[in-house]
């Protein structure tokens, strides 16, 4: 069974696929009364009573814009802190690290797909996969190879090929190659699909959840597109808090 | 891939402003380093162009003329010295050993010393170092020429050549030429660091007699021949002194202040005297140096603009880092060690520059000056230069690090696209 609990401002609903009391028992992602206000502003941005995510499940996060969905997964990656409340990711309190604890956590453990991709410009297909590795716990003598079979198995053929002369199809896979380098526990997809076409939106969700099964890491995704939706074991909606929650 | 690849990727990214920086630095370094080492090397070099000759006997306006014409070949000295007055002197004195010199002819640009073949037996040209002939053998006789290494290379002199000399010293040499007297090359000798190598070498009877005839050319007429027999006591003059009180250095300056009492003649201490000189010319030295300085830490800015103008491109490359689990300090330390790079590599090039124009600047000196100058400092110097351009590239670097340190990765990633 899933936990999730209506939080007081965002209302998070539910429609799942799988309803295994595994995941009680293996959480990759618990998120217990996060709360988080933007620097400049005391209006309350999102706001989370309670958030499970098993091991390798795979969640959608849906909302209208605003709503938080970036926020939340930059929270679960420990790029902002929240103002209130324990996201733990894998085990581990992300909230108790230490900056730089926090940094060292999310190379190991936590892979990011971007709608823009964000790969390193300049650099190589290959030293792209093995910049994630520069991070990870796997023994340098092993990145080269590990990297190798990765950009192999995701049916690249250009290892040495620069960013900027791929295809956008060839950098999604690029992305999602880093992504999984580093054997995370989860993965965190922020509108992954967005800058794709259409009849290549379902190519590249395979690429992404196959890849998060390879590893058994837990895929986190957030999307406007609600065609993809039920490729997913659940569908989380974020709504925008009201101006009275916000307050 | 490592930290190192990401700093030397980012460099070579923006490889015209890196080069620019470098070069920056480079000249700066090169500059200083320069600096720093032609003025140990010009004063040690001078210092050893004096030889053992511990006392200069001329009649020149004062004791830096003395040393640069009579030791320097600078210019034709502008009083003589009678003969007999020489040897009134040095029976006054306990020298050592003395050496009359004349100067005031030269052939093709290259002075021309009169003098005895003493010259070659008790004067050293560098303290330690003693004369030695490449080829021939040392003048006997009248119109016999021995040559400076360097003379004989510039003008392709070699044993058995034949030459005329011409009236003046090289720079004011357009009297002319004493062509009724074939000189024949002896003997070449080898180089030994300083001035005498570019003068040719007579006996002081040559050099007389070329005056006397002119003189007496002037009396008689042309077509006539002058012997030594012919000289007359005011042909026989000479332009400077070279002494040494030999093992009693005790005496030295006893011999120096009794000498300086007689308003008659100049007397120089050539050790002290270059050493005076290098002390007129620090504070010019002094500026130079500060100039150098004021050089180099501009480039520092430079490096510093450099790496802050980049920041804008770079923030997306440090998210990105960030996103994959570098930390804060690391992405500062990859700015860090680029600044670092920057000036590892214009410090590194500067100092390489600083060597080979050394090199260069040593090389016309010798020809030009006949002094040679090696631009070298102990490689401690060169390795704190090196230090010292690192440090101030790193200081440079710490702006556009800290800003690397300070970027906000949510924000980065949001106002940047792939």
């Amino acid at each position: 069974m899933l936990e999730l609990s209506f939080g007081a401002t965002t209302i998070l609903s539910m429609s799942t696929r799988n309803d295994s009391a595994e995941f009680q028992l293996n959480h990759a992602l618990e998120i217990q009364g996060v709360k988080y206000r933007y620097q400049k502003s005391s209006e309350l941005a999102l706001s989370i009573d309670s958030l499970i995510v098993a091991r390798q499940e795979q969640v959608v996060i849906t909302g209208r814009s605003g709503c938080g969905k970036s926020t939340l997964l930059h929270l679960i990656a420990g790029l902002m802190e929240p103002n209130e409340g324990v996201i733990t990711v894998a085990g581990s309190s992300m909230s108790r690290m230490s900056g730089s604890k926090r940094d060292q956590f999310r190379g190991r453990h936590i892979g990011m797909v971007f709608q823009t991709f964000h790969l390193l410009n300049g650099f190589t297909v290959l030293e792209n996969v093995l910049a994630a590795l520069m991070f990870s716990e796997f023994p340098r003598s092993e990145h080269r190879s590990r990297a190798m079979t990765l950009i192999e198995n995701l049916g690249i053929n250009t290892p040495n090929a620069r960013i900027q002369d791929l295809s956008v199809g060839q950098q999604q896979r690029v992305a999602v190659a880093r992504a999984i380098a580093c054997s995370p526990s989860i993965v965190l997809a922020d509108e992954p699909t967005a800058a794709l076409d259409p009849e290549y939106t379902s190519v590249a969700m395979d690429l992404l959840q196959n890849a998060c099964r390879s590893i058994d890491a837990s895929l986190i995704c957030v999307t406007h597109d609600l065609s993809i939706v039920d490729r997913f074991d659940r569908q989380v909606s974020l709504q925008v808090p009201s101006l009275q929650e916000r307050a | 891939m490592s930290d190192w690849n990401i700093v030397t990727r980012s460099l070579r990214s923006r490889w015209f402003s890196t080069l620019l920086t470098a070069m920056s630095v480079a000249i700066a370094v090169g500059l200083m380093t320069l600096l720093i080492s032609m003025r140990s090397a010009g004063e040690s070099a001078f210092k050893r162009g004096t030889g053992n000759v511990e006392i200069l006997i001329s009649k020149e306006s004062g004791p830096l003329a003395s040393v640069l014409n009579s030791l320097f070949y600078a210019e034709a000295p502008g009083n003589s010295i009678l003969f007999s007055q020489y040897d009134e002197l040095v029976n006054k004195y306990p020298f050592a050993w003395t050496i009359p010199t004349q100067l005031g002819d030269s052939y093709q640009g290259s002075p021309v010393m009169g003098t005895t073949t003493s010259f070659f037996e008790v004067f050293e040209p560098a303290i330690g170092t003693s004369w030695s002939l490449a080829q021939g053998r040392i003048f006997e006789t009248s119109f016999e020429i021995v040559v400076g290494s360097e003379a004989g290379k510039v003008n392709r002199l070699s044993i058995g050549d034949s030459l005329v000399l011409q009236h003046g010293a090289p720079k004011t040499a357009g009297g002319h030429h004493h062509d009724v007297y074939q000189f024949k090359v002896v003997g070449v000798l080898n180089p030994t660091g300083t001035a005498h190598d570019r003068a040719v070498f007579t006996n002081l009877s040559s050099a007389w007699i070329l005056h006397a005839h002119d003189r007496r050319e002037a009396q008689l007429g042309e077509g006539i021949h002058t012997h030594e027999s012919d000289l007359i006591d005011s042909d026989k003059k000479i332009t400077g002194i070279y002494a040494s009180i030999g093992t009693r250095k005790a005496a030295l300056t006893q011999i120096l202040a009794s000498l300086r009492r007689d308003p008659n003649w100049t007397v120089a201490n050539p050790s002290s005297t270059v050493g005076n000189l290098f002390q007129i010319v620090s504070d010019i030295d002094q500026i130079l140096l500060a100039m150098a300085i004021a050089v180099l830490l501009s480039s520092g800015v430079s490096i510093l603009v450099a790496l802050y103008n980049s920041m804008d491109q770079r923030r997306h490359q440090i998210a990105v880092l960030r996103v994959l689990g570098a930390s804060k300090m690391r992405v500062f330390n990859l700015i860090f060690t680029e600044s670092a790079m920057i000036g590892v590599l214009g410090g590194s090039v500067g100092v390489g520059l600083a060597v080979v124009s050394g090199r260069a600047v040593s090389s016309v000196l010798q020809s030009r000056v006949g002094v040679y100058i090696e631009p070298s400092l102990p490689l401690d110097g060169y390795l704190m230069i090196l230090l010292a351009t690192i440090a101030l590239s790193c200081i440079a670097g710490i702006i556009p690090a800290t800003i690397a340190y300070r970027t906000s990765v949510v924000r980065s990633l949001r106002h940047s696209v792939s």
